[in-house]
Order: C-alpha cells, then structure tokens, then sequence
C-alpha cells in the first residue's frame, strides 16, 4: 500500500515505533485478528544489510539514517555540562533492537517487588513479578531464548532452552569463576544460531537468526497480511480529545499524513515517546497526558562499569567472550547493583592505552606535553605481557528522580534534549560496585576501563512511568496513559525503576501484556458497538 | 552457476575477458552496440551457450534497463565487469558540449548505469562483485584526450563513493578498480600488452571476491596501496608494525 493509501484506511490499532516493544505488540495484535499500522521514522532498508550501528565518523544525518542509526546528535545536560553525542540509538524497522547483542535476561523479584528485606525505591511496580511471570516465560519463547539457568534463580525458566556449547576458553574461565565462589551462567541469548552465525552482536543480522523487534515482530505481523508499515514516517504529534487520541500526524518527505485507528500505541523509545505527548499541543494545552507535568520524567540510563578480566595465565584464548554472566553482585550488602555479563569484546593494546590516557589525565603527568602519546609504549608492552583479555560490564541499577527527564529541544525540531544529574547515592553505589566486583573475581587480574560515571545511551527509560497516582505517573498499571482510553505505551518508558538487567525480555514481555489489555478493550468496545446497533 | 555481465564485450579487453570468464566456467552476458562483434565473440567461445550476446548502448539507460531485465532471466547477476569506454581523440576546441558530455555519457554513465542495475540483484542477495576497469589517465591528462580523462579519473571516484556507501552495510558485496595499463588493442598502443594476458589478471580478480578486496586499486596484476603519510611510516616504524605490503594476482 502506498503512504496515501495507508492514511485512507482505519486501523485497529497504530504501532508508533518499531523496536522490540513496537514490534512485538505489533505482531501480538496482528496475529489476533486486529490491523496493524507501524509508523516508523526510519527506513525498511534491505534485509541482506549487516552495518554496525553508525559511528561518530558518520555525521550527515541522511547517511546515519540509511544506516538505521539516529540521524541528529543528541543534546544532553550532564551535571550542568553540555554535550551533543550521537546516542547508540537505531531509527530503523526495528529500531535499536537490530543493533542490539540480542541478551534477554529476566529480572529479578526484587526488581519489581517491595519487600521488608529488599525494600522497593517506588514501594513496588503496580504489576508485580509473579503478574509479569507468565509473559516473561511467553516472551523468552516467543524470541527463542537460549542459555544456561541462572544457578542463583528463584523461579524456574521453562521456556529457555539450551544455549549452543561454549568453546573451551569461556568454559575456563567461568571454572575460574567457580573457584572465586561466583555461580557464572551462559548468557540468556535470542540468536537461532543458524549454521555460519556470525553472531551479530552490535549489527544487522542478514539472515532468520537473530530475534529483534523486526525479525521477530513487525516480520512476522507483516506475514499476517493484517500488519502494513509506513516507514520515514515521523510522527509530529498526537490529535484528539479528552479521553481519546483520533489521528496521528506524521511527516514523510515534507509532506503530512494522518492516520487513524481505534487504538494507539506509543512505542518510539523512552527518548522519543514522551516527545510525541510533549509535541500534541494542537488539542492539550501541556501536550498528551501532561496535565500533571509528568510526561518525560523519572529518565533512567544504566550506568556501565567496564572491566577488563585477563583469563589466568597459559589460559588465554582467541575468541572473545561474550556468553557469560553472574548475578552473585546483583543484591549485596543491602544494595541494588545488576548483573555482570561479557560483552563479546576483546581488550588489548587501545583500551590499556585509553586507560592509562585517563589515569594521565587526572594526574599531574597531563601538563608534561606529549605523555598522551608517551603511554602508547607501556600499553603496548602491557598488551604483550598480559596477552588479549576479555571485556565485561557490570550493569548499575539507576534510580529514578524527578528531574531527571527528556524534553524536546528548543533549538530544534525534533531534537532530544536530555536533562540528567548523577545523585550521590549512586556514586557511592557505584563505588560499592566496583569494590565489590574487584573482591568478587578473587586473583583474577581485573583492570576497570572507566574512571567517570558512563551513561548508557542505549538503555533509556521510566519517562512515562507506571503508577497508580497520576499525579507522579503517566500511564497506569496495565500501561494506559491516565484519562486517556485509547493510548498505550509498550517501549521502555513505562519501567519505574530501571533493573539490574538489560532491559529487552522486560519490554516485550510487557508488550505481550498491553498487547492482551487491548483485545480485551478492543473486544469490549466491540460488543459496545454490536449491541448498539441491536438497539438502533 | 555464475553469471557476469561484461561492457564491451564486442572487442579488444572486453571481448578478450568474457572469453576469459567462459573459460573459468562462467556464464556471461556480453554487452555492445554491435551485433556483428558480439556474434564474433560469441564463435571464439570455447563453451556453447555460455555467451549471452546483448546489443545494447550503455549510454541509452533505458535500453540499459531493458538488458537487466533480459538478464536476470538467465539467472542473479554475480559480477559486473564496467570495461565498455570510448576513446576519441579531440582537442578541446573540436569538443562541443555534447561530444565531451557523451564520452562521459558512455565511459562515467555506463559505469553508474549498469552497477545501479546490477546492485539490485546484489544488494537483495548481500553478495557481489563489481570490478571497474578504469585509468591514471587523469593524473597528467595529454593533449587530445580531455573527456577520456575526465571520465576515467572520475570512474576512479565513483568506485570510492560506491565503497564509502555500501561497504559498511553490504561488507559481501566487493568493488575495485582494475588499471589493466597500455593494451594491444583497437584503443591501445600496437607494443601493449596482449589484451588476452590482461584478460587473464582481469577475470581472475572478479572471480576473487574477498571482503578485503573491497575499494582496492589495482594496475595491472598488482595491488596499488594508498600512499602512508611520512607520519603514519614513522609510527608504524616505531610501533615495529610491518609495512603493509601490496598483493598480486597469481596469474602472470
């Protein structure tokens, strides 16, 4: 269908975003029997195509675009300091998700639930983790989630199936691990493994093999025949009344369309969702669901605590690790932290040199001209004797503060503007982290790759937080923007904390969860419709 | 099977490398205006049925599309060979507008034409192999020979634009610049290398298709490397890190 004819039709329901939540609600629905239009602001592109999310050498944004990649930078207010960086963000059918490494691990109990050991920071998600259980199981079949169960759970993973065989070097040093006491786990990995895999991590799968928001969402809606796509749609704002969204407005090319639905879902990302509601000024005066000033608060990132760990010596392997993570950090000393996973990278001579140009910096050695460069011969001559190690992260629960928030910029339209401040408890979380996972890896030699807190772009979230008082939240427990009946929220935005996981299996599992909350309203206004027309 | 198109199979390279191609056992699609010297390419074949003669103008893109779509019934278009070029020989002052425009038509246009044609197949299957068969007659252009110039200078360009594009996003899809240098043929030198030993060089770098091929120039049978700044020597030098070293083709 062309642009022109998707604007003429009436959906069931608009999908504004095509990631992993976009994406999987999108393919819920349509496999129900509703229609399903997915507004995209990025491409289609061509499915043989295997890029890397685009890097900074790429600036014009019509070629970061074509890469999939967010096309403007981002403006982002950090401690009062200004800076504009490209976020690890995908504007693509699919959206950051073809990017992604494709680890959909499961939160904790804790992480959603208020109890008197683990107390809540938000007294507890309106949904709780025995509510989200049955769609955290549906999603981890639903995306073929494979990998080893993690020997520290507290509920079983029935849906998770064995992941492929680690190659020796991982299976050492997780036995390394076991002797320090951790109780390392292959990671959860939503990757069929095809023959000649390449294991796309960080870019384009070209095959049926990596599950993402596109492979295993807007496809499959698609094959349907109820699901369409406009792509390079890029919505502008929301119309309607007080209690109902009637038209989405989107630009394509310069020129406006207007589609229409029975239903319509925000899911463009925890940094673009709150910029449509900010945006629907022509019909509410503080833009969609904003009434309370609620809308774009609350933003989280996870912060990432990078470590290089080299394997023990004689112990070295070529592979770089990427299936191996542990949660025995993830709630100590009465503390929220997050798992510690491999990230499929390897550290050699440029991440020791980039560490010892940090520790030049902060030193007096940085106003002695040159020894920037100076540090290229001991990096070099550390890489020959500790040999290729193996890079993990340690992923830091953010929480959530009010003035933490995403905004649309002034200066420019469309444009994110992050406000965002580092809350001394979670500096001083962070350094118990560190601590903490230094001690944990007993004799393994453990280097940290990163001195200032690192935000990560990639994990946004909460700034269209769940509540049950909209007065501090904007959608309620089943993800329905308050006062509004046909509004929906299926991407990131929704979490009210951020977890101590990456945040993918949770997205979707809520998506399948909204996904039901609409049948049921679709199938209520059904009857509604039915028995009027009996009367009339 | 795998199926090239070569530009200007009606003589001189071009004939000589679709013959060459036929003999490695691929099927090619041979384009030229003239269908007598398709039909004289066609009876040197070695293999029957393995040359496709196609009459076509490269200049005339829509013809151009016309033999695409007659093509890709035979089968997914593998490897493109951009060898079609005209050389006349013209002081500027005897150009128009038009006659320099054309040349650029043929020997720039072609090249962006049929590889726009042929990327549909490749970029729907993630895999391909452009080879251009361009020049240096850009570096010191001589008297009489400004649009030729021009337009193989400017093919060199456009393979760097086509890498810079899609080398990212289609990594199996590998384009180069071949320099087959002075041959013995209708547009050559008469004491020029014998266009069936350039044909030999020629196939065999389309038929390599190694992702580290991707934006390589190549004269003759030789890799031509980017010259490293004196900076870059005296870092690699410092750092013990080997001078890289160009490839050669195996065939002599």
């Amino acid at each position: 269908m062309t642009p022109g004819e998707l604007t003429e039709k009436h959906w069931d329901v608009i999908v504004i975003g095509t990631g992993i939540g976009g994406g999987t609600i999108g393919r819920r629905l349509a496999e129900r029997g509703l229609s399903v239009l997915f507004v995209e602001k990025g491409r289609a592109g061509h499915r043989a195509e295997q890029n890397h999310m685009a890097s900074d050498e790429i600036t014009d944004p019509v070629a970061r675009l074509v890469r999939g990649s967010w096309p403007e930078t981002i403006h982002a207010r950090i401690e009062g300091g200004e800076h504009r960086v490209h976020p690890a963000i995908g504007a693509a059918v699919g959206g950051s998700s073809v990017f992604y490494a494709a680890t959909l691990e499961r939160p904790e109990p804790h992480d959603l639930d208020h109890s008197a050991e683990r107390p809540h920071p938000t007294n507890g998600w309106p949904v709780s983790f025995s509510a989200m259980l049955p769609y955290f199981d549906a999603a981890q079949a639903l995306f073929e989630v494979r990998g080893q169960p993690d020997p520290l759970a507290t509920h079983p993973t029935p849906n998770l199936t064995a992941g492929p065989a680690m190659c020796e070097g991982d299976a050492r040093l997780m036995e390394g691990m076991r002797r320090s006491g951790l109780h390392p786990y292959q990671l959860h990995s939503a990757m069929r493994g095809l023959d000649g895999c390449g294991s796309c991590l960080g870019r384009k799968c070209p095959r049926p093999c990596k599950l993402d928001g596109r492979s295993a969402g807007v496809e499959p809606a698609l094959a349907t025949g109820r699901a369409a796509i406009a792509d390079r749609c890029e919505v502008t704002e929301l119309r309607g009344d007080d209690i109902r969204v009637t038209r989405v407005v989107a630009r394509r090319d310069g020129e406006t369309l207007e589609f229409t639905a029975s239903h319509v879902v925000l899911a463009a990302g925890a940094l673009s969702s709150p910029r449509i509601l900010l945006a629907s000024r022509s019909d509410w005066a503080e833009g969609c669901g904003n009434a309370r000033g609620q809308v774009g608060r609350y933003l989280m990132f996870h912060l990432n605590e990078m470590f290089a760990l080299w394997p023990r010596r004689k112990e070295g392997y070529p592979q770089a690790a990427k299936s191996i993570g542990f949660r025995d950090l993830y709630h100590a000393e009465g503390h929220r932290f997050g798992m510690v996973q491999a990230m499929g990278l390897d550290a050699g001579e440029g991440e020791i040199l980039s560490y010892l140009r940090g520790k030049i910096a902060r030193s007096p050695l940085r106003r002695l001209p040159g020894a920037s460069q100076m540090a290229r011969i001991p990096a070099k001559v550390a890489a020959r004797v500790l040999g290729q190690a193996k890079v993990f992260v340690g992923l830091l629960e953010d929480m959530p503060y009010a003035e933490n928030r995403v905004s649309a910029d002034p200066n420019r339209p469309g444009g994110i503007l992050i406000d965002y401040r580092f809350s001394p408890e979670l500096h001083q979380r962070r350094k118990l982290f560190r601590k903490l996972i230094r001690a944990s890896l007993g004799r393994q030699r453990v280097l940290f790759l990163t001195y200032q807190p690192e935000l990560n772009f990639g994990h946004p979230c909460g700034s269209l937080r769940m509540g049950t008082d909209p007065a501090k939240s904007v959608v309620n427990a089943e993800c329905r923007v308050h006062g509004m009946r046909n509004l929906w929220v299926a991407d990131a935005s929704f979490m009210p904390t951020s977890m101590g996981v990456n945040p993918s299996l949770t997205i979707a599992a809520n998506a399948l969860r909204v996904g039901d909350a609409i049948l049921k309203a679709a199938g209520t206004s059904d009857l509604e419709q039915r028995a009027m027309s009996l009367v009339s | 099977m795998t199926l090239a198109i070569v530009t200007g199979a009606g003589q001189g390279l071009g004939r000589a490398v679709a013959l060459e191609l036929v003999a490695r056992g691929c099927i090619v699609a041979g384009l030229a205006r003239s269908e007598s010297d398709l039909a004289a390419t066609s009876k040197l074949c070695a293999t029957a049925g393995a040359f496709h003669p196609i009459a076509c103008d490269v200049s005339d893109y829509d013809a151009l599309r016309g033999a695409f779509d007659a093509i890709r019934r035979i089968g997914p278009i593998a490897i493109l060979i951009n060898n079609a070029a005209v050389y006349p020989r013209r002081d500027f002052l005897d150009e128009t507008p038009e006659s320099f425009m054309h040349t650029m038509a043929i020997n720039l246009g072609g090249m962006v034409a049929c590889s726009r044609l042929a990327l549909e197949d490749m970029v729907s299957r993630g895999t391909g192999r452009i080879v251009n068969v361009t020049s240096f007659a850009d570096l010191a252009p001589i008297p009489a020979s400004g649009a030729y110039s021009v337009s193989k200078g400017a093919g060199r360009i456009f393979t760097r634009a086509l890498v810079a594009d899609l080398e990212g996003r289609f990594p199996d899809i590998v384009i180069s610049d071949w320099i087959p240098g002075a041959l013995r043929t209708a547009m050559g030198l008469p004491d020029g290398i014998h266009p069936a030993d350039a044909a030999r060089w020629g196939a065999e770098l389309a038929l390599s298709s190694d992702p580290s091929l991707n934006g390589t120039l190549w004269e003759r049978n030789n890799e031509v490397l980017e010259p490293q700044s004196l900076k870059r020597r005296v870092f690699n030098r410092l750092m013990l890190r080997p001078a890289p070293t160009p490839r050669m083709l195996c065939a002599a």
